[in-house]
């Protein structure tokens, strides 16, 4: 044994760090930095209105001969007819996908792709959205194919059979990975069955829906007054104002409110729930409950507890003890998301080997339990705080991402010194305040629970630490088995 | 155009040397507020051989462990129960090794059963269990993490692949010096410490992205099937019982080859002062010494093949076919028309899109790409079965593909397409400094960070004929390595079938 010592030793003891210069200081704590201020830039500085009212928010940067124009448009998924489902996903596709009234599907991709132009569509849950970026010594022609892309898409129908033929092989194998699962269930969970949020497409409701169906989606959301634009690259200001209202002065907005999003009327049950899907050899779990709106005044103390207990990578208390201490999981964490339109979640996830997954479990209950009880270290809320503060120049960093946040925050109608004061808010937390909003916004009896993998094996534990079992946290009602849905009706099997 | 759009034409790089032999690459972008920083060991898992497979991914978790300096609070104390803990492990190691060998014999059926166990290995594991307590009470936990978040840096991670071992991180720009400090001192004075939990994140790591996926298993079947002696028929993850038998020594050595100096590129991006940073380098980094010796290039190539081989595996999937060739490895002339024949055959407008998916209806996305390593590489054509369709009607058609390229030049304008499209991703590449520090990083691994100015001019010199020339070279019927991913039923109270 003395053989390995003097290797590590010869490796990692004095010889090399014979040659260190003295003028090195010895823990990275010493050294110096110059102060660096910081104010972020407002988006009201970049704003503008088209006569048309469409909002843009326009950012120069003359480093590369490229355009970017990104446009946000007000709908989404929660607009569709539950019986439709699959309508905004098909139609946000299908309007960069399926021509335009005037030029058939393949022409129009290969004059895109002959002028090396990057086109895009798509609608999401709560916002759709559009693209064009190219070089922008060919504005014109990108910016002709952009406008007439998204006010005059022609919904093929070849090109519609084709998406329907995807997206219904996609749904076929909707059972095939432990993560969609995983995904689909916990939006069932926490938000029920009847919410936007869970709603899946199923063979019925794709295979019912039709280009007509399509055309009205895309009639009664696209048009400029719900468009906000964030437009970025190299180009003068004025002038790309010219040309946007060139592209889009003519396209006539009709008075029509936008549409307000949903809230989930659903109050989660508490319990344990599980996935069997054999097969696997590790376990996926979500933890979890109902959390807060972004308007709730405490979110930002909340997100910096959240950072402690789970969010801030490997600097937080879960990581560190699934992660570092056990070597349970590789990913392991927590996030406390505020929500834009309804409360947001608390969610703390995982992924262990079958065996171990109940151990995992029960130490995020206990870290949970911990930092509602003890006051967290001075030191913790230092590196949260420094976390948060300092990553806020990488939000605006290129000119791409500031014209993103202004069209993002300008969409979610964030308050418009919301980043000027973020930094000052941040600093003003205590630690107080880090223990009272986690008292009073994690509530462990509240915890929804879900576990998908190979339910014999995670049941049985690890017969080497036979104390953890997934029935301690079950109550009364013991563990909940969800079975797996016919992926095509969206059908559960009776009990 | 802008004032940087000749620069996109040449990237300028300043390049240094120290004495040892590392290499800095610096990039001057004004006016950012971060300094993407990063630094690549060109060693990967191409460097491992049978037994230790995992090593250099392994290690590039281990480098996240702390030095001399951060992470423990008694730094001698921690460095003896390292030693303590190998000492125990390497008992626990002939334990084991004998419950191997009554495996291998039958005489037990679960190695990992502790009912199995001998009353000695159960002593080991406790002292075992002991120690890492101990060990734990010496810990400051992920200091490394916690010093760099707290200064206000992002991002921090790091990448292994079968040739390169990249470590990462966005920087304030005025707090450049803690990236050398800290980055030195991992260099210069590491300590492995949690060297066993780690390997277990490792093995979980594998499971959730290979065992536990739907086609995970089968796609690490096909690559070993696709190498017949290269060590890229390996994965990067490493096999699991090797991941399970890695010892810190076999860690400590490879480290001693590698990450010497001599081997390593580091690379800024942003604003900074030249001179300053050339004076840090050799400040902090010009403390580490040359290796004994340069680590030397992978010896086994791979044999030539001489059959058609195929692999049909079942997986809860959609139905897949995957056609590979053995072709050049990164930098070879023929790399570039390869490179442009793949570009014909994807995308919205590829011929591979135009043909299958749309005429023909016989798949539902289709695809095609040159891929190269640094020592070899190869060509991959692949499409979804669309359901109803057979597999090998699908693969038949992706001949047909290559064929028509083997007999007809391309035409001119579909040819300017394509260079239209690398002309506009040569800039599109180029905007984020942290990836352009990644991009210098990878391509210094393999040929040369140069590569990134002299590639451009040789894919845009790439003709018909070139692209006939090698499609009618590297494709031959004997050459080929065919996967068909039949689907299985993906559970629920239906058994879904698919193409087959």
């Amino acid at each position: 044994m003395s053989t390995r010592r003097q290797t590590l030793a010869a490796l990692l003891g004095a010889p090399w760090a014979l040659r260190a210069a003295e003028d090195i200081v010895k823990h990275p704590r010493e050294l110096q930095f110059a102060p660096r201020t910081f104010t972020p830039p407002r988006g009201a500085d970049f704003r503008h209105q088209l006569s048309n009212g469409a909002t843009a928010f326009l950012v120069e940067d003359h480093d590369f001969p490229l355009i970017n124009i990104s446009v946000t448009v007000r709908t989404g998924e929660f607009v569709e007819p539950p019986e439709k489902a699959g309508l905004a996903q098909l139609t946000g596709s299908q309007i960069r996908a399926g021509g335009t009234t005037a030029r058939k599907p393949l022409d129009f991709d290969e004059d895109a792709d002959f002028l090396a132009a990057s086109l895009s569509s798509g609608i999401g849950d709560v916002s759709g959205s559009a693209g064009l970026n190219c070089l922008s010594k060919d504005i014109d022609a990108g910016l002709a194919l952009f406008v007439e892309m998204l006010r005059t898409p022609g919904f093929d129908g070849e090109r519609l059979q084709l998406a329907k033929s995807q997206l219904l092989q996609s749904l076929e194998r909707r059972n095939d990975s432990t993560a969609s699962i995983e995904q689909r269930e916990w939006a069932r969970l926490l938000r029920g069955t009847s919410h936007f949020s869970a709603r899946q497409a199923t063979k019925a409701s794709v295979e019912s829906i039709t280009r007509e169906e399509m055309a009205q989606f895309h009639a009664r959301y696209f048009f400029p007054a719900n468009f906000v634009f964030a437009v970025s690259g190299d180009f003068k200001t004025a002038d790309m104002l010219a040309r946007l209202e060139k592209a889009f002065g003519n396209w006539p907005s009709p008075r029509i409110a936008p549409p307000q999003v949903p809230k989930p009327n659903f109050t989660p049950k508490p319990g344990v729930y599980l996935v069997h899907k054999p097969g696997v050899n590790q376990g996926r779990v979500r933890m979890g409950h109902l959390g807060v709106m972004i308007s709730n005044p405490d979110h930002l103390a909340i997100s910096l507890m959240n950072s402690i207990l789970g969010g801030g990578a490997f600097t937080s208390r879960i990581t560190e003890r699934v992660r570092s201490d056990e070597g349970l999981a590789y990913s392991a964490g927590s996030m406390f998301m505020p929500g834009t339109y309804y409360e947001g979640t608390f969610t703390a996830a995982f992924q262990s080997k079958s065996e171990t997954v109940a151990q995992a479990v029960a130490i995020i209950f206990e870290e949970i339990e911990k930092i509602r009880t003890q006051r967290v270290k001075p030191e913790e809320l230092d590196t949260a705080k420094a976390r948060a503060i300092e990553a806020l120049p990488t939000r605006f960093a290129t000119a791409a991402s500031r014209a993103g946040q202004f069209a993002s925050d300008f969409y979610t109608k964030l308050p418009e010194d919301y980043w000027q004061k973020y930094a000052e808010r941040i600093r003003a937390v205590t630690i107080e305040e880090i223990q009272r909003v986690a008292q009073k916004y994690l509530r462990p009896e509240q915890m929804v629970v879900l576990a998908v993998g190979d339910a014999d094996a995670i049941l049985k534990g690890n017969p080497d630490k036979p104390q953890f079992k997934l029935e301690t946290w079950a109550g009364g009602a013991g563990i909940v088995r969800i079975p797996l849905p016919d992926p095509l009706t969206m059908v559960y099997p009776a009990g | 155009m802008g004032a940087l759009a000749a620069w996109a034409q040449q990237v300028p790089v300043r390049e240094v040397t120290l004495d040892n032999g590392m290499k800095f690459l610096f990039v001057q972008r004004k006016g950012a507020p971060n300094i993407a920083a990063g630094w690549v060991a060109k060693v990967g898992s191409v460097h491992e051989r049978p037994g230790i497979t995992g090593t250099a991914h392994l290690f590039e978790h281990m480098m996240f462990k702390g030095t001399r300096t951060i992470g423990s609070r008694n730094i001698e104390e921690d460095l003896r129960i390292n030693v303590q803990l190998d000492q125990v492990k390497a008992e626990l190691r002939k334990e084991e090794q004998e419950l191997a060998r009554r495996l291998r014999l039958g005489l037990i059926a679960n190695a990992k059963d502790p009912a199995v166990r001998s009353e000695r290995h159960r002593q080991l594991l406790a002292e075992f269990d002991k120690l890492n307590a101990r060990q734990k009470e010496l810990l400051v936990k992920n200091e490394f993490d916690r010093i760099y978040t707290s200064a206000g840096a992002s991002g921090l991670n790091a990448g292994t692949a079968h040739d390169f071992t990249i470590y990462f991180i966005q920087v304030p720009a005025n707090k450049l010096e803690l990236w050398f400090w800290m980055e030195s001192d991992r260099l210069l004075n590491p300590v492995f410490r949690e060297f066993y939990s780690e390997r277990d994140v490792v093995h979980e790591e594998r499971r959730l992205r290979v065992d536990s996926t739907p086609t995970g298993k089968q796609r690490e079947e096909f690559d070993a099937m696709f190498w017949k002696s290269s060590p890229y028929g390996w994965p990067v993850i490493g096999w699991p019982s090797d991941l399970e038998g890695i010892t810190r020594e076999e860690a400590t050595a490879f480290f001693g080859t590698y990450y010497a100096p001599n081997n390593l590129t580091a690379c800024l991006v942003g604003d900074f002062d030249e001179e300053q940073a050339v004076a840090w380098a050799k400040k902090y980094f010009g403390r580490l010494r040359r290796g004994a010796r340069e680590p030397e290039p992978v010896r086994t190539v791979e044999e030539a093949q001489h059959g058609e081989r195929r692999l049909t595996a079942y997986a809860e999937t959609v139905p897949t076919v995957v056609i590979r060739y053995h072709t050049v490895a990164d930098g070879h002339k023929d790399d570039y028309p390869l490179s442009v024949l793949a570009y014909l055959l994807s995308g919205r407008t590829g011929r591979l899109y135009k043909s299958l998916v749309l005429e023909q209806q016989l798949a539902n996305s289709a695809s095609a790409e040159q891929n190269t390593y640094k020592y070899e590489g190869f060509f991959q054509l692949s499409a979804v079965a669309k359901p109803g369709r057979t597999l090998e009607a699908v693969e038949q058609a992706l001949y047909q593909e290559i064929e028509k390229l083997q007999k007809e030049l391309a035409p001119e304008r579909e040819l300017q397409k394509i260079k239209n499209q690398l002309a506009a991703s040569k800039f599109r590449r180029l905007q984020s400094d942290f990836f352009l520090m990644q991009q210098l990083l990878v391509a210094e691994a393999s040929r040369g960070w140069q590569s990134i100015n002299t590639d451009p001019p040789l894919l845009d010199a790439v003709t018909a004929e070139d692209v006939r020339r090698v499609a009618r070279q590297y494709f031959p019927p004997e050459g080929r390595n065919v996967l068909h991913l039949a689907p299985k039923a993906g559970g629920g109270p239906r058994g879904t079938g698919g193409g087959l």
